[in-house]
């Protein structure tokens, strides 16, 4: 089931994957590799700090190459959320 | 059985050690760099074996019975994020070294405890956020409950920038910014530019010569337009504002072989867009909740702009610590390691010293009596203030090596060089005969606390000479050597309670000449760190045009 966060995380991550790619949202897959969906290395640090920014959570830079998917890297931030 | 807290700065440059004890007072703290009169100490592990050996036994530790927690100042390592993190401005090559660097010393640190037999094997490291570390160690130095403490640096774990939030003692992080986008960065760039070289540290040499240019708007704004700062965080302006900006200014740098002054508008142009960029951040930090501000990170050293802020931002009240680059992350990393042990949420204070390094050795000091043969010994103890006084008067140029030495890039007495600030060529005299420095870098002047209002405008404390502030106009032609060409001063505030030998000097030798100011310079030479051993001190006075040498108490005259 899809919480309110959850969905507010994915929309928000969706946009940044989007203006950072120039992909439109609906070609962005969730379990395509971010880099393979064309996310330079250093814009997925900078979607890091923009999610801490955004939900106030403390971000770990290395997370976004751990989770490199847009599922996983979701997931990673919804367990800080949590935590 | 005591546990004491090994600090390491271990950034690759500028490394230093901190030790704080069970109680949480900062016992020992010390940059590699003077221990092996090797400047910057590229690359050297901050507990090098021999130079913690010397801390161990400076604070005391006993082996067998006490124990060491070791700390670092970077909770990661840079080379795990991408090389564009540090590369924008200056080449990747020196962004790809200076990553290897802080990765070698992130491994290494603690190491040293196998070879001192006092870990059986390699010690489980405590790792903490870097700009953490720069705010906790200048929240030590700082006499407040609550605070805004501004980090600005080269970089940082994520970005170069973090704010924090001190509120009875209790930090917190605000925010921080993520990306290059770094004050510290533009100015190593500009610093280039000038035809200077920030690997050298000389960005000093950049702010000296802005007093000597004009600022050229369109330059300025362009650095300006190079950066961009959302609520206080950096970033750099898109590519192609970024390379438009850069191929205009960088048809101003100066070449290696042209003149100096031809990059004086280069230099204040760079200053003033430092000042207007490091302003909106400044801006971005107040939340109307406190009037003190807690400065700190490499680009706290820029005391030109520090000496404005009270001026044009809502705080007030303004502190820096005597050592906010990279050297002071160790006693950062080193108080987090005894918070953490001790389950403590306050940062503990201290009593403002910045004396915090090695004291001359006895045995040594007590051989310096072999100086009769070729030179005039005394031992002036009992009124060294006034016999210096009385010398100084006299336009002797005396180092001086006093107690323990300072931590941090100043020279604030007890590693100095010392002179009258009256005599218009004094300034020459000292860059002849000893320093070699470039003309147009200032001297600092030394002054009671009690004496800075009728000298200089704007006042507030200085005890660490982080701050430059006008002189009075009437009073500059008193003291032209330690005038620099914009009518400023960098100046040292001395009181009988924070520094009573110096203090006494500057009411000794107001009461021979009428101006109650000392000229003070660190003991060096161009091109190497403070002295740190009395053989550093005296073959710096054998090979220069040094008057004087004071050790502790006894003075030794050519």
């Amino acid at each position: 089931m899809t919480t309110s966060r959850e969905a507010e995380l994915l929309e928000f991550l969706r946009t940044q994957i989007a203006q950072r790619t120039q992909l439109a949202q609906g070609d962005i897959q969730a379990d395509a590799p971010l880099g393979d969906l064309g996310l330079q290395s250093i814009d997925a640090v900078l979607m890091c700090g923009d999610v801490e920014d955004r939900f106030g959570i403390e971000m770990d830079p290395a997370a976004v190459f751990e989770h490199d998917t847009l599922n996983s890297f979701a997931q990673y931030v919804l367990q800080q959320m949590q935590a | 059985m005591a546990t004491f807290h090994l600090g390491l700065s271990t950034s690759g440059h500028d490394p230093a050690l901190a030790i704080v004890d069970a109680r949480g007072r900062v016992v020992f703290a010390e940059a590699t760099e003077r221990f092996l009169q090797d400047k910057r100490a590229w690359g050297i592990a901050p507990d090098h074996v021999t130079h913690l050996l010397a801390a161990l036994a400076a604070v005391g530790f006993e082996r067998g019975r006490d124990r060491l927690e070791v700390a670092t100042s970077w909770a990661t390592v840079k080379a795990d994020l991408p090389v564009q993190m540090s590369d924008t401005l200056l080449p990747a090559t020196e962004a790809l070294w200076l990553r290897g660097l802080q990765a070698s010393l992130q491994a290494s640190a603690g190491a040293s405890l196998l070879r001192l037999e006092l870990a059986r094997e390699m010690p489980a490291v405590r790792r903490y956020d870097h700009h953490l570390c720069h705010a906790v160690a200048a929240c030590v130095f700082a006499p407040v409950e609550d605070a805004a403490c501004l980090v600005i640096d080269g970089e940082g774990e994520v970005g170069a920038v973090s704010l924090f939030d001190l509120r009875e003692r209790t930090i917190r992080r605000r925010w921080r910014s993520w990306g290059p986008g770094s004050l510290g960065t533009l100015y190593a760039w500009i610093t280039k530019l000038c035809g200077f070289d920030w690997r050298l540290g000389e960005e000093w040499k950049v702010m000296g010569l802005a007093a000597y240019g004009t600022v050229v708007p369109e330059l300025r704004d362009a650095m300006v337009s190079m950066m961009e700062v959302d609520r206080g965080r950096l970033r750099y302006a898109p590519a192609e504002t970024l390379e438009r900006a850069r191929s205009l200014i960088e048809r101003h740098a100066r070449a290696a072989d042209a003149p100096v002054m031809d990059a004086a508008d280069l230099a204040a142009s760079g200053q003033a867009a430092y000042a207007a960029l490091a302003e909106r951040v400044l801006a971005a930090c107040d939340d109307g909740q406190t009037e003190n501000l807690i400065l700190s990170g490499g680009c706290a050293l820029n005391s030109s702009f520090n000496g404005t802020i009270a001026g044009c931002s809502e705080f007030r009240r303004i502190f820096v610590p005597p050592a906010p680059a990279d050297d002071g992350n160790a006693i950062g990393a080193a108080i987090l390691s005894w918070m953490h042990s001790t389950e403590s949420t306050r940062i503990p204070g201290c009593d403002g010293s910045p004396f915090l390094g090695s004291t001359p050795s006895p045995g040594t000091m007590g051989r310096l009596g072999h100086f009769g043969s070729c030179g005039k010994v005394t031992d002036i103890g009992g009124d060294a203030p006034g016999q210096i006084a009385r010398r100084l008067a006299d336009g002797r140029i005396i180092g001086v090596m006093r107690e323990r030495a300072e931590f941090g890039p100043r020279s604030l007495g007890n590693r100095a060089i010392l002179a009258d600030p009256r005599d218009p060529a004094m300034k020459d005299r000292i860059n002849r005969a000893v320093k070699g420095r470039e003309p147009y870098r200032p001297f600092a002047p030394v002054i009671a606390e009690a004496d800075v209002d009728a000298w200089f405008e704007r006042v507030q404390s200085s005890p660490y000479m982080s701050f430059t502030l006008p002189w009075r106009p009437q009073r500059r032609s008193l003291v032209p050597a330690v005038v620099h060409e914009d009518g400023t001063g960098r100046l040292q505030t001395v009181s009988p309670g924070s520094a009573p030998w110096m203090h006494a000097l500057t009411q000794e030798f107001g009461k021979l000449t009428g101006v109650p100011i000392v000229l003070n310079t660190s003991f060096n030479i161009m091109g190497k760190p403070i002295v740190h051993s009395v053989e550093d001190a005296v073959s710096v006075f054998m090979t220069t045009g040094l008057d004087a040498l004071l050790v502790g108490d006894l003075l030794i005259e050519k």
